[in-house]
């Protein structure tokens, strides 16, 4: 099997990661496999669920559908770059005052996709708020919470 | 009930806030020093006998440490039909073979260095096929499971028709659809000399365990099973041979190895739900009274049994007892075939059945010219249950799914959720609504009932030990898959002890660490382990009130625990659980206690209505929920935003059944066709309606603080609400789901040649 290597500078949640990465290798399997940041998930790989978005330069883009050596300069944020269980960010604590989620595996993903969206329009209108959402999937089909969710992280 | 009561509080779901963080740990997430990764080679073909399997390639490439053949696996099974491996392969994606090596990419690349021999066999991909006499075997005893029918009946349906003034009869068909939770199933195996530690995608780790120790031929002792946090499974992720694979491969190799499927893997040899083929026969009097139901279900249970008799039952379930009627019954027809297999997925096979019956009987109470809500009303079978005579012995405890008269229900809000449903749909005056222009967007509403066992399930224990820092640890071997178990069943603890919500922790989920739980099934967690949660917690506080009373020197009927203190009865809090934990000399102090949940004088059951008011646009096909109403039976609600998440979520995720999903294989290779999520068109939040969910105002006698079956139940009501709906505004009985943008356009060009 014959891989090819480049050594490059990955900006992760605002530090620079200097790291070997194949060719080949999303930025999700370097988040998750190379700096264990595994809050993005797997989900499909193959850019139809949105468990793995993360924000590139503050947009959200599904990690599974970008080769690492694309994302060049640009500055990657995941969901580890929020709050902690102990101290939640604000679109975290209103998921979860909202149950805006059940199973979890989605829900990095959402709270990305909706920080992209309130960072960019404060007060969206709800079906501002299904459009940004609608590139993640949530199979619990929670998004009845989820809606409400935004809705509160807006009004906070 | 106090005000500050914990239970029917909606205190927050217990690990969300990991999960909003990415701190909470899937399978997935695992890694192990050393740890290697695995892949499976799947089969290309249908229905094949592997001759040969030439692994020389890999035998000198580095980084390959395990390979694993049908030839050189341990001979034990993971279910009755289910060898770990087997030299006969059933289906386009069965497991082959499997390698371990390095990283993913080599596990790859390496599996595809296998050199596999194969012989086809004769192969049959659908079950009206499969049943014939001369059809290929998918296994060696026949393709119809058990060789005959499951026969149900009650009273005499040929003396019921013979009183019907008129008989209808309809046809149906249900397709298999996916799961598809959004984390594809993954485990992570580890050997310590004997011993094996397991961490998997799991909705019963006891069983798991069980299983494990049988394939591989060891003892249950050695077998240690960890349920990781669930990406969610809705009953999808048991019984496959994921774990036995990576435990045998990490064996030979020394390490520990992952296997995480893809999602390719999760859709075609994860468990979907068994497609069927149903006929309803009705007999009813012309006043509306229904004199025989007789409902045939044929089922495809793919290449492997899996949970299928249970769900082959499960689909007669609504055909015997949701309607009273003397006369009933029921054949479900079990059929292997080459297909990709089907198993347990939410309701099992209660949502066949229901849509079947449930648009039949809006199809007669339209030829009756009786209002469908009035029919539901006059018909549905009351507190008092069916009629006839009781069969099972007055000290056994009754089925959840029982097929004779004369028992009745531990109570019954079906007609509270008709009437309190339709009226917060504003069912009589859905006529009211004035179709919107343009006129090719048609209004219309629907609705259905019905009946769902669960509740109580197998036996259940639940351990409460005090900690020392005065909180109450809740041990069992229960999972939370991502349905709120652990928070609820906390709650339990937390009322019947008087202490606060967050001084409950919770281990669960561990083979090693909790005892034994069934798996998360059948909507049984709340009943089940609650019940015996409740019951330990009874035992812990009296214990509590004994240590207490002897060291106050009160009798200990004069103290109790308020808001988590010993306190006397003239008010005055006098210790801590902290204070009692440490003056305690015998530690940990812990009770553990077990119930056989269930009853036997009365059928324990849920229930519920769905209204749905769609728009069918006539150019295009399409159809869009506009309206929602669900009404359910669920006894007492313990957790209201939990509760409501619940049956929104099920609702949505059923209205992908009835509109837009379906596994599709190629008849003719056996190949699925859309095995992504772009193709099964699952529900996005685009598509999700307005819901408004209501629960009927029922405490069950029996249950936990008078809960009842939850999880499974809001899944049942929407294909038959959806169809009733679009049948109303546009004419056309879609009987074939699901309801696609083609088929409704098909149906209205014949309706308008007619």
């Amino acid at each position: 099997m014959t891989t090819f290597t480049a050594q490059i500078e990955l900006k992760v949640n605002g530090r620079v990661h200097n790291i070997q990465v194949r060719h080949h290798w999303t930025l999700l399997h370097v988040l998750r496999e190379t700096l264990s940041l595994t809050g993005a998930k797997r989900g499909c790989d193959r850019g139809e669920c949105g468990a793995c978005t993360v924000l590139m330069d503050g947009d959200p883009v599904y990690a599974c559908q970008m080769l690492v050596l694309q994302v060049g300069d640009r500055g990657v944020t995941t969901i580890e770059a929020l709050g902690d269980s102990d101290n939640l960010h604000s679109i975290q604590q209103a998921f979860l005052d909202n149950d805006g989620g059940q199973c979890g595996y989605c829900t990095p993903g959402f709270v990305l996709s909706a920080k992209a969206l309130l960072d960019a329009a404060p007060n969206p209108t709800e079906k501002q708020i299904r459009r940004a959402l609608s590139g993640n999937l949530c199979r619990c089909n929670a998004y009845g919470r989820i809606i409400e969710s935004v809705k509160q992280a807006a009004r906070n | 009930m106090k005000p500050n009561a914990v239970i029917g509080g909606s205190v927050a779901r217990r690990d969300l806030p990991e999960k909003l963080t990415g701190e909470a740990k899937y399978v997935s997430d695992i890694r192990l020093p050393g740890m290697l990764h695995g892949k499976i080679v799947r089969s290309p073909h249908p229905h094949a006998r592997i001759t040969t399997i030439d692994t020389s390639a890999l035998k000198n490439l580095p980084g390959v440490h395990a390979i694993l053949t049908p030839f050189d696996v341990p001979d034990g099974k993971v279910a009755p039909d289910l060898p770990i491996l087997d030299s006969t392969v059933r289906y386009v994606g069965d497991e082959v073979a499997a390698v371990a090596a390095d990283d993913e990419d080599l596990a790859e690349y390496a599996a595809g260095l296998l050199e596999i021999s194969y012989e086809s066999l004769p192969f049959v991909t659908t079950a009206r096929q499969a049943i014939e006499q001369d059809a290929p075997r998918v296994h060696p005893d026949g393709n119809l499971v058990g060789g005959k029918p499951l026969s149900l009946s009650r009273g005499n349906v040929d003396e019921g028709f013979a009183q019907a003034d008129r008989i209808f009869s309809m046809s149906f068909t249900t397709p298999s659809h996916s799961a598809a939770a959004l984390e594809p199933r993954a485990a992570v195996a580890m050997w310590e000399g004997d011993c094996l530690t397991v961490w998997k995608s799991s909705r019963g780790v006891h069983a798991d365990r069980l299983n494990l120790a049988l394939a591989l031929g060891i003892e249950r002792d050695a077998v240690h099973v960890i349920g990781a946090t669930m990406g969610a499974g809705y009953g999808s992720k048991d019984e496959t041979r994921l774990s036995a694979i990576a435990a045998v491969l990490a064996q030979r190799a020394g390490k520990p190895v992952k296997i995480e499927a893809t999602r390719e893997e999760e859709f075609v040899a994860g468990r979907k739900r068994h497609s069927t083929e149903t006929t309803v026969k009705v007999g009813v009097t012309s006043d509306g009274a229904i004199t025989a139901i007789h409902a045939v279900t044929l089922m495809d249970t793919g290449a492997y049994l899996s949970s299928g008799p249970g769900v082959v039952r499960r689909a007669g379930q609504g055909a015997l007892y949701l309607y009273h009627c003397a006369n009933v019954r029921y054949d479900g027809y079990l059929v292997y075939t080459n297909q990709p297999s089907a198993g347990s997925y939410r309701a099992l096979g209660a949502p066949q059945g229901h849509f079947a019956l449930e648009v039949t009987m809006n199809h007669i109470a339209d030829e009756l010219g009786i209002d469908p809500l009035d029919f539901r009303l006059r018909n549905h079978v009351g507190i008092d249950g069916q009629p006839g005579e009781r069969v099972t012995p007055t000290t056994e405890i009754i089925d959840t799914q029982p097929v004779e008269g004369g028992i009745p229900f531990s109570s019954n809000g079906l007609r509270e959720c008709l009437e309190s449903g339709a009226k917060a749909f504003g069912w009589k005056d859905r006529h009211g609504i004035q179709p919107r222009s343009p006129s090719h967007r048609k209004i219309g509403s629907g609705m259905g009932m019905f009946i769902y066992r669960g509740g109580p399930g197998g036996r259940s224990s639940a351990n409460l030990r005090l900690n020392y820092d005065g909180s109450v640890q809740l041990i069992a071997g229960l999972m939370d898959v991502g349905e709120g178990s652990a928070t609820v069943i906390s709650q339990i603890v937390a009322e019947t002890m008087d202490i606060s919500y967050d001084d409950v922790r919770v281990t669960f989920g561990d083979t090693r660490r909790t005892p034994e739980a069934p798996i998360t099934a059948g909507s049984t967690a709340t009943f089940s382990t609650g019940s015996a949660a409740r019951q330990a917690a009874t035992e812990l506080k009296a214990k509590i009130l004994r240590i207490a009373a002897t060291r106050l020197d009160e009798d200990v009927n004069a103290l109790d625990i308020v808001d988590g203190r010993v306190t006397s009865d003239d008010g005055v809090a006098h210790l801590s659980l902290a204070d009692i934990a440490a003056s305690v000399t015998e530690h940990p102090l812990e009770v553990e206690a077990s119930v056989t949940p269930g009853s036997k004088d009365h059928i324990v059951n849920s229930f519920g209505a769905h209204f749905a008011q769609v728009e069918v646009n006539t150019e295009t096909g399409n159809v869009r929920v506009l309206k929602y109403v669900a009404a359910h039976d669920s006894g007492r609600i313990l957790n209201p935003q939990l509760a409501v998440n619940q049956v929104e979520g099920g609702v949505s995720q059923m209205l992908g059944f009835t509109l837009s999903e379906e596994m599709l294989t190629d008849r003719h290779s056996g190949i699925t066709l859309n095995a992504s999520f772009l193709e099964h068109k699952s529900p996005t939040i685009q598509e999700y309606p307005p819901i408004q969910t209501i629960f009927a105002d029922v405490v069950d006698p029996i249950g936990p603080f008078g809960a009842k079956a939850l999880g499974e139940p809001p899944s049942i009501g929407v294909a038959p609400a959806v169809i009733n709906a679009i049948y109303d505004a546009v004419g056309v009985r879609i009987t074939d789901l699901p309801a696609t943008p083609d088929k409704i356009l098909n149906a209205l060009g014949a309706q308008s040649e007619v």
